[in-house]
């Protein structure tokens, strides 16, 4: 990360110039979906405003991935002041950077499936990972991860990839918390059920799922809440799998090189109120990680609630992430 | 001094240095760029990644698959490009062209999207043919996915580039070959083989490069990890692991792979580009365009044309419903007019990194002194080919390493992912400016010498008739490449404003479905459109050309 003599040539090569932040702008890394028109960011930034009397900056990155890339990168220089869209997969790598900093707010109010003590993350909304699955094709989906590996293999399946994609690695920490050591055996049954395994959730869902190309993919158990309440259909369902499913939590962090630690406190604080939280379900489609009350909507009344929450601590996926990927990839190419 | 006034830019260190400035920026961005992932990581067994099984057989598979998707696309295109080289007044060629030329350029999400609604389990095609022949079995995923739809891509680059090449065979030539009423076999021995062979090689390389770089549709049609390319292992290690040196070694190898096939094919394919263009493409009626040779040209077309546009008329039919939401009075105070914020940036940026990829090249291609083949001049045109070689996430982050102090805000930011997008323009340019660029003739060479005419001059009356439509399709490339752009602008973060490709993707990630398929689509037609654009733009004036561009005939006359 330190190639002092290398950057000094840039910057004489290219004189950018530096731009300066102004007192009171908050600058907030997050992905794509999260500060688009449909998502909550831009609602979430004007309540924020009107209370704060500062400007909320997004700076949108590809993935969650790459907004840990981006701090990773960016070291103790770094423009933003809050990251927002890590999760419990990628939360362990993000602490040990040491780029962040504690967040010191009350999070007493917090409403999630398991219980959160954290002094660097502060949970904004959380979701199940789900096969969701197409009600036309496919009127009696399988009830338990065991069945789905059972099934017949023209029961097809869509996945994501579990080096490139979130709920990739979510369906590879279900198995294998599911399963233990038996998780590559079952992979090695599920395989001919995978119709193809994508790069990305969006690849997967738009240009085949969509398209009818296979009846189930893996997803969340709360999609079936978008296309109830804004596609006004209950044609795409979410599998209640009998095992129980894998959680996953979405955080966000105080980045420690930030000059408005406060104004930065300020928003994480504000993250766990109403104001904030109202646009989760319809506009993330995730859990709002509040008690909303019934400002909930409805239709994540209709969702499916899991049997048992499945959930490894992020130290533990850290740790193992690399010999189970390796596991998946021999189980897949054998 | 009166009598004698340089023509502007006729330095011979004109012609020379700015293309060999801009050729060694790359090579120093790019070994910059991979050279701070490995300082980075500095611990690194070669061994051990070697010994891996895995890993080997992904090169393998990377191999593979590059080598079927090359083959086959450019054995179609031949063909193609040769019936369409004797045909040249059909109805729709003209549109035929423009969708050849979008093929490349059309975000391969919403291109999956279409061959999938084509070819895929339930597609319209895959149906059709359980219908009728129900002991075919057809499945998309796994090898045929990836090599259809690397062919689909890259079948119609190919065969526009040799189209390009045949257009520009001597017309002296087509004359007595059209008197002379050559059949096929003799057209080809003397006409057109010697007209593609120029361009061939390095076509070859072009699409090898593609396929072995291919990332998004290995995975979505590929059916497993079994049929990873290197990319993705790249990708993994950069994005999610953190190994930096990793995935810089891995970024080594593909490096010299495909480097190594640049480096051959260009020592093979510089030398030969002798043949003599003395004028503009006029149309010479060809004696083989008629009778069967006219009904198999036909077919040929007519089932490549099916090839092309079914998969786009997918698109068509799935994102018409969006669109038309988004341009309704009704939802245009939001959808609409964020559609065309978008597109504005999208333009805004890809404009000018079209100009730029454009002029690099001729500055590269113009940099190298006439057609010696030194190990200098291959570096130099070896360097413009290195963006498409080195993985975009690689170079990014490396050069994000770099530039790092203040990126990503505004205008500075922009303006680096225009640039960048340039760079990554740059192979696909230079392939379409190289032929005509070095068809010139000796003698037509040796009286521009001769008459003095150099410089700006040289530029305008030698080069510029025979390099406008090229010049206007490269830009077309280029600018196209880079409003389809999604990668290097999201590395580099966008704030607030999405462009077209990222609007898509937010779209996706929000569940909008079908304001995504719309704004896919919208995103093909703004293409499309360009690409129409920019061939006006570049269509010579053929009916007044004795009158406007006087000098390039007399120097074809004058040697007549």
């Amino acid at each position: 990360m330190h190639l002092p003599a290398a950057r000094l040539l840039l910057a004489l090569l290219l004189p950018l110039t530096a731009t300066a932040q102004a007192a009171s702008e908050l600058t907030v890394y997050t992905y794509p979906s999260f500060a688009s028109d449909w998502g909550p960011g831009p609602a979430v930034e004007a309540a924020f405003e009107q209370q704060c009397s500062c400007q909320v900056n997004f700076v949108v990155l590809e993935s969650s991935g790459d907004i840990l890339q981006r701090l990773r990168l960016e070291g103790d220089s770094s423009e933003a002041d809050v990251v927002l869209g890590l999760d419990t997969g990628t939360m362990d790598t993000a602490r040990k950077t040491g780029l962040l900093a504690a967040h010191q707010i009350d999070t007493s109010s917090l409403n999630l499936p398991i219980d959160w003590a954290d002094d660097l993350f502060v949970p904004f909304d959380w979701g199940y990972f789900a096969f969701v699955y197409d009600t036309e094709q496919l009127p009696n989906p399988p009830a338990s991860l065991e069945e789905l590996i059972a099934a017949p293999d023209d029961l097809k399946i869509i996945i994501q990839d579990p080096r490139t994609s979130t709920p990739g690695l979510g369906l590879l920490l279900w198995l294998r918390h599911v399963y233990g050591d038996q998780a590559p055996e079952k992979w090695t049954q599920l395989k001919d059920k995978i119709l193809t395994t994508t790069k990305s959730w969006s690849d997967g869902y738009f240009s085949l799922f969509m398209n009818g190309e296979a009846p189930m993919i893996l997803s969340y158990s709360t999609s079936p809440a978008y296309h109830m309440a804004i596609d006004k259909t209950d044609r795409y369902q979410a599998a209640n799998f009998a095992e129980g499913h894998y959680l996953q939590v979405e955080v966000a962090a105080l980045v420690d090189s930030s000059e408005q630690k406060e104004l930065g406190r300020e928003f994480l604080q504000f993250m766990l109120t109403d104001g904030f939280q109202r646009h989760i379900p319809l506009k993330n489609v995730m859990y709002p990680a509040i008690n909303l009350g019934p400002e909930l909507p409805d239709v994540f009344n209709k969702l499916i609630t899991p049997s048992e929450t499945r959930y490894f601590e992020p130290a533990e996926v850290a740790e193992n992430r690399r010999a189970w990927l390796d596991e998946w990839l021999n189980a897949m190419t054998r | 001094m009166p009598d004698f006034t340089r023509a502007p830019l006729s330095q011979p260190g004109w012609q020379h240095w700015p293309g060999c400035l801009f050729a060694l920026a790359i090579v120093l961005l790019t070994i910059s760029g991979a050279g701070a992932l490995f300082w980075q990581a500095p611990a690194l067994d070669i061994g051990d990644l070697w010994a891996s099984r895995y890993l080997r057989s992904v090169v393998l598979f990377t191999l593979w698959q590059a080598f079927l998707s090359v083959s086959i696309s450019v054995l179609l295109a031949l063909p193609i490009a040769r019936a369409l080289d004797r045909h040249r007044n059909f109805v729709g060629r003209a549109l035929l062209l423009r969708l050849m030329e979008l093929s490349l350029v059309v975000p391969t999400i919403v291109a999956v999207s279409g061959l999938v609604s084509m070819y895929g389990r339930q597609g319209w095609l895959t149906v059709a043919i359980q219908e009728w022949l129900p002991s075919m079995s057809w499945n998309l995923y796994g090898l045929n996915g990836i090599v259809l739809a690397h062919v689909f891509f890259n079948a119609p680059l190919a065969a526009r580039i040799l189209l390009q090449a045949l257009e520009s065979a001597p017309s002296s030539q087509r004359r007595i070959a059209s008197q002379l009423g050559l059949g096929s076999l003799w057209l080809w021995r003397s006409l057109e083989w010697p007209s593609i062979r120029p361009v061939l090689p390095g076509i070859v390389a072009l699409v090898f490069t593609l396929c072995f770089t291919s990332f998004a549709i290995v995975m979505t049609l590929g059916g497993g990890p079994a049929t990873s390319t290197i990319e993705v292992a790249i990708y993994q290690a950069l994005r999610f692991e953190f190994d930096a040196g990793r995935a810089a070694l891995l970024a080594l190898i593909q490096l010299l792979i495909c480097g190594s096939l640049w480096w051959l094919v260009l020592r093979k394919g510089l030398n030969t580009a002798l043949v003599p263009d003395r004028q503009l493409f006029i149309s010479h009626a060809r004696p083989d365009a008629q009778g069967v040779r006219k009904l198999l040209d036909s077919a040929l077309l007519a089932a490549f044309v099916l090839f092309l546009t079914l998969p786009l008329l997918a698109v068509l039919a799935r994102g018409l419903p969006g669109l038309a939401d988004a341009l309704m009075p009704s939802g245009f105070t939001n959808q609409g007019l964020q559609l065309l914020k978008a597109t504005a940036l999208s333009l805004g940026i890809a404009l000018p990194a079209g100009v730029v990829s454009v002029v690099a090249s001729l500055l590269i291609l113009g940099a190298k002194p006439g057609n010696t083949n030194t190990p200098i001049s291959r570096l130099l045109e070896t360097s413009a080919y290195l963006p498409l070689i080195i993985p975009p996430l690689v170079l990014a982050t490396g050069l994000f390493l770099l530039l790092r102090p203040k990126l990503g805000i505004a205008s500075e930011g922009l303006a680096l992912v225009a640039l960048i997008n340039a760079m990554m323009a740059l192979p696909f340019v230079m392939q379409l400016l190289r032929g005509p660029l070095r068809n010139l003739d000796p003698s037509s060479i040796r009286l521009a010498d001769q008459l003095g005419i150099r410089g700006w001059y040289r530029w305008r009356w030698l080069h510029w008739p025979r390099l406008r439509r090229p010049l206007a399709l490269g830009l077309a490339y280029g600018t196209g490449l880079s409003l389809g752009d999604f990668g290097v602008i999201a590395l580099f973060g966008s704030p607030g404003n999405p462009t077209l490709p990222v609007l898509l993707y937010q779209q996706l990630g929000s569940y909008q479905i079908n304001a995504a398929a719309g704004t896919g689509l919208w995103l093909m037609m703004v293409l499309l459109a360009l690409f129409g654009l920019f061939n006006l733009v570049g269509r010579p004036p053929i009916k007044s050309q004795g009158l406007q561009a006087p000098k390039p005939n007399q120097l074809e006359t004058s040697d007549a």
